[in-house]
């Protein structure tokens, strides 16, 4: 019983998350998984075992494994669906609550994520290495600087509560 | 034609010659780049925090409207992005309205009236085939060039995207008006990888070089992109890629679709910045008598 309750309540805070997309209206096609960008590389990341292990309570599990990382994001399983269950805004799901149940996301993105609260935005201006081995950047290109917008105090506040779990 | 240039994170810190042939294609046609200085979109970190992504996006749309003008948003991750905000808004008005009480504070009040358009989308629907046409004094003859529209210039459909996700063939009648050959070719709307990078890079290297040995297969002897995250994986990581998959034949010259139109319009490839395309460019350039 006790687990029924658990597994009901953190199936209803990822459908929280997901927002109009249905996890449970899946019926196992896998034509999401048959064509994934990140199954051609894992072959253990298969999206519609995600939604069906989601649907059945299983979800601290797909949490666990960190596996979900490898999404890229291109929404080929969101687009052919029969469905339109969006697995893709499944995984994107599971990863934001992975953060919330404490499980450190990939090192780059804590990174990032640091970069854009302090800086606003993901990486610091770069120097570049043209292939005659010159170094360049916005400043030798003559390109404009990059000045703070208005109110950025204020954005960074907001971001470092949204973040804030990140960081920890 | 005006609008605020919008760079995100990834092309004013690292893809310069996406800029740089940005800002010296666009105003031969007429279309006048003002300055934006605005943050990230959020993009990189809707699986983060999906609301904080929510929230940045709506903040730069925000900004925009205060200035009364349509966003130019060249990398295809701050385009979806923004769209995005704006459709997950309008679906969802409780959430709208929290978002518009943290942008409240910041003394921003609107957002929804915004547009945001892609250089793919300028080229080809404003600015329109002909006049790209008329400019041209150095045709790309010889040039077989696969388009590579990236995942976001077409999914998801349910907002609007600059190119169709069952026939992409914008950026191919762009190719064509400037006199290369471009044609269709087996997972054209397949992905660069680039958003796996911070969890496998090694993998993610290996989606990209997968795409490049299809167009390679396919017949073509270029590639072009207008994603500053599709370059960084389909040209600036070949070498990585080569040794990471043990083949040599991962070797395709790859452009900006803005570096293309600028050296077919004339403009000089030291003005288009091709020394920051680490791709074997300059032999193909020299081999169909560009440079």
């Amino acid at each position: 019983m006790t687990t029924e309750v658990f597994t009901t309540r953190i199936v209803e805070e990822l459908k929280n998350i997901i927002g109009v997309h249905k996890p449970e209206f899946c019926y196992q096609c896998a034509k999401c998984t048959s064509g994934c960008t990140a199954n051609k590389v894992f072959s253990e990341y298969r999206p519609h075992e995600f939604v069906a292990l989601a649907n059945m309570g299983y979800v601290e599990e797909i949490l666990k494994s960190g596996v979900i990382w490898a999404c890229t994001e291109c929404w080929k399983c969101g687009q052919y669906c029969p469905q339109e269950v969006a697995p893709v805004e499944v995984i994107i799901a599971l990863k934001n609550l992975s953060i919330i149940k404490g499980y450190a996301p990939p090192k780059a993105l804590v990174e990032m994520t640091k970069n854009v609260i302090e800086k606003g935005l993901i990486q610091d201006i770069n120097q570049v290495m043209t292939k005659d081995f010159e170094f360049i950047d916005r400043d030798s290109l003559g390109l404009p600087p990059l000045e703070e917008p208005p109110q950025m105090d204020k954005h960074r506040n907001i971001l470092s509560k949204f973040f804030g779990v990140v960081m920890k | 034609m005006r609008y605020l240039l919008y760079l995100g994170c990834v092309i004013p810190t690292k893809q310069y010659a996406y800029e740089v042939s940005l800002r010296e294609v666009f105003p031969k046609f007429g279309v006048q780049l003002e300055e934006f200085n605005e943050r990230c979109c959020g993009f990189p970190l809707k699986s983060i925090n999906k609301k904080a992504w929510l929230y940045m996006g709506a903040r730069v749309l925000a900004r925009a409207s205060e200035l009364g003008l349509p966003i130019l948003a060249p990398c295809n991750g701050c385009h979806v992005s923004l769209w995005e905000t704006k459709h997950q808004m309008e679906e969802d008005p409780y959430l709208k309205s929290e978002i518009l009480s943290y942008l409240k504070s910041e003394g921003l009040y609107k957002f929804d009236d915004v547009d945001i358009k892609h250089p793919v989308e300028v080229l080809h629907d404003i600015i329109g085939l002909e006049k790209i046409k008329e400019k041209v004094v150095r045709p790309l003859q010889g040039l077989k060039i696969a388009s590579h529209p990236g995942c976001h210039l077409m999914r998801p459909t349910d907002i609007p995207r600059p190119e169709d996700n069952a026939n992409p063939d914008k950026i191919d009648r762009i190719l064509r008006a400037l006199g290369a050959e471009s044609y269709d070719y087996p997972d054209k709307g397949g992905c660069c990888g680039a958003t796996m990078l911070p969890f496998s890079p090694d993998n993610a290297i290996k989606v990209g070089a997968q795409k490049i040995l299809t167009m390679i297969n396919a017949g073509f002897n270029a590639a072009t992109t207008s994603c500053p995250y599709c370059m960084e994986m389909l040209d600036n990581k070949q070498d990585a890629a080569k040794t990471i998959t043990g083949n040599m034949e991962v070797s395709l010259p790859v452009f900006y679709l803005t570096q293309l139109v600028g050296l077919a319009i004339g403009i000089e490839p030291s003005k288009l910045l091709i020394n920051l395309n680490m791709s074997p460019v300059d032999e193909i350039l020299a081999e169909v008598g560009v440079v």
